[in-house]
């Protein structure tokens, strides 16, 4: 859900060959390696402890063999990225060592990981002195009411200009309906009066208009196909904003051009660019 | 034919024909998706066939927008124009057998009532005609199949199930589909089908794509579990 997280904590550990990492959605974890171990962890910070003792929660720590790590939960934001030099080495699916949980498709048993589990490490990494700094790539910026910039398009030209303008001029709450395939919002009932459209392929932060009047932003896991009309897309890197808020955060809409979003994204690249370097 | 062409969000664009979906739209838009794929290479991340759209996701780092919409648009314009290629003939029919049966099928005797005809004649108009592979999606395997004949045509579920069983066969509006696997649902459950439509071990890993022609068959309980279908 944060890829700048995922990214953040591969450049800590040198992992270049797309190393998996455990995502983990309001903290609460406890693992013990097998092997010393090189290992940082990202995202949502969190306190961390080996052996009950509190570490450093932004640099790399070494964990020893049978030491347990405590990840606490999150201070603020909600996933959580714990990467161990060498990443681990589940079966990868077509070409990803991703888990989607509804499908059972991939990860260590196609689910979300339980007490008990097992998780294969990679290969042992000799513990070097060359890792990096964390580059500090971070998301979570309070605000009271954080802006998502969309691009219209999709339905935007058929829907009802007092709706659009509903969508643009007012705040809407994030509800706990949210995982990773949408996230639920409350506010202003948006009355489409379309209960649904012919199927077509949704994107990565689109605004889908369910009969109910409550938007969902589409995330990550997402149906690919969708049938409810979208005035539009939140552009990825307020997607990341929006998937580490917690339920009661305000948010609005903000129509850009493309050309707004493409400059975003370039400017956000290149930020991250010089950070990992 | 008209079609207009926007954004789908600030990675995707999204070509939309405004003609009512037909096997030869979506024939075009196939078309289209082939010459896609094999011009943008790995540039493109993903492109999906919809009943009547075309989506292609791009690398935003390596393809410029303007770029693809300008393509895009020259394209479509010269396959819109170019002699129709009558593909699905040349394609044979994928017969799924379906055993149509209260025991495996919660909403058969509801929707025969509320369509005011009997179970035999549900079946016999659900399989008597081949079926179009509109668009895949929804879940790994999922194939939305048209057009339903419209004495069947029916409502969804007001409040979807929470779970419907692999193999589930259904109807809402003028379409029908297979569920592959277990997942939520709100089409109505008319039968089940005892053929694997997703196995990750397969080469395709799934049995049925757009553009296939797709008839249905009744099958009997014995014929059902000899197939590996559940009761």
């Amino acid at each position: 859900m944060d890829p700048l997280a995922l990214k953040a904590g591969q450049h800590c550990l040198g992992h270049c060959a797309g190393e998996a990492a455990i995502e983990i959605a309001y903290g609460n974890v406890r693992a013990t390696p097998s092997h010393d171990c090189a290992m940082v962890v990202t995202g949502a910070p969190t306190m961390l402890l080996i052996d009950n003792e509190p570490i450093p929660t932004k640099s790399i720590q070494i964990l020893g063999a049978g030491q347990s790590l405590t990840i606490g939960p999150p201070s603020e934001g909600i996933y959580s990225y714990l990467h161990v030099a060498g990443g681990f080495s589940t079966a990868p699916i077509f070409d990803s060592r991703s888990t989607s949980p509804r499908e059972g498709i991939g990860g260590l048993h196609g689910g979300y990981l339980r007490d008990h589990d097992v998780v294969p490490l990679g290969d042992s990494v000799p513990l070097i002195d060359t890792y990096r700094a964390n580059p500090g790539l971070c998301n979570m910026e309070q605000r009271a009411v954080l802006t998502l910039r969309y691009v219209p398009g999709y339905q935007y030209d058929e829907l009802a200009p007092a709706l659009i303008q509903r969508l643009n001029g007012e705040h809407f709450e994030v509800t706990a309906k949210a995982n990773r395939m949408g996230v639920t919002l409350n506010g202003p009932l948006l009355k489409t009066g379309v209960e649904s459209l012919l199927s077509e392929a949704t994107c990565q932060g689109a605004i889908q208009i369910p009969p109910d009047g409550n938007p969902i932003v589409l995330m990550k896991d997402r149906q690919t196909m969708g049938g409810y009309p979208i005035p539009g897309a939140v552009i990825e890197s307020d997607c990341v904003r929006l998937a580490q808020v917690r339920p009661g955060q305000k948010v609005r809409f903000a129509a850009c051009t493309p050309q707004e979003a493409d400059n975003i994204r370039w400017l956000e690249h290149h930020y991250a660019e010089t950070r990992l370097r | 034919m008209p079609f207009t062409i926007g954004p789908a969000g600030d990675t995707a664009i999204r070509l939309s024909f405004q003609e009512p979906p037909s096997p030869h739209l979506t024939q075009q838009l196939l078309e289209l998706q082939l010459t896609a794929q094999a011009y943008f290479l790995d540039a493109l991340s993903d492109s999906v066939v919809g009943y009547a759209t075309l989506t292609l996701f791009f690398m935003p780092l390596s393809l410029q927008r303007d770029q693809v919409t300008a393509w895009l648009e020259n394209t479509a314009r010269s396959i819109c124009d170019s002699q129709p290629v009558d593909a699905e003939h040349n394609k044979a029919a994928v017969v799924l057998p379906v055993f149509y049966d209260p025991a495996v099928a919660p909403d058969l005797l509801t929707v025969a009532d509320d369509l005011g005809m009997t179970i035999d004649a549900l079946i016999t108009l659900h399989s008597a005609t081949p079926y179009f592979a509109y668009a895949t999606g929804f879940a790994p395997g999922f194939c939305y199949l048209g057009t339903l004949d419209p004495r069947l045509k029916t409502q969804r579920l007001s409040t979807p199930r929470l779970r419907v069983p692999a193999g589930a066969v259904a109807i809402a509006d003028q379409q029908t589909a297979v569920y592959p696997c277990e997942s939520p649902g709100g089409w109505r459950i008319i039968g089940a089908c005892p053929v694997v439509l997703f196995d990750l071990t397969a080469t395709p890993v799934s049995t049925l794509t757009v553009g296939d022609s797709v008839r249905f068959e009744a099958i009997d309980e014995q014929t059902y579990c000899s197939l590996g279908g559940k009761l």
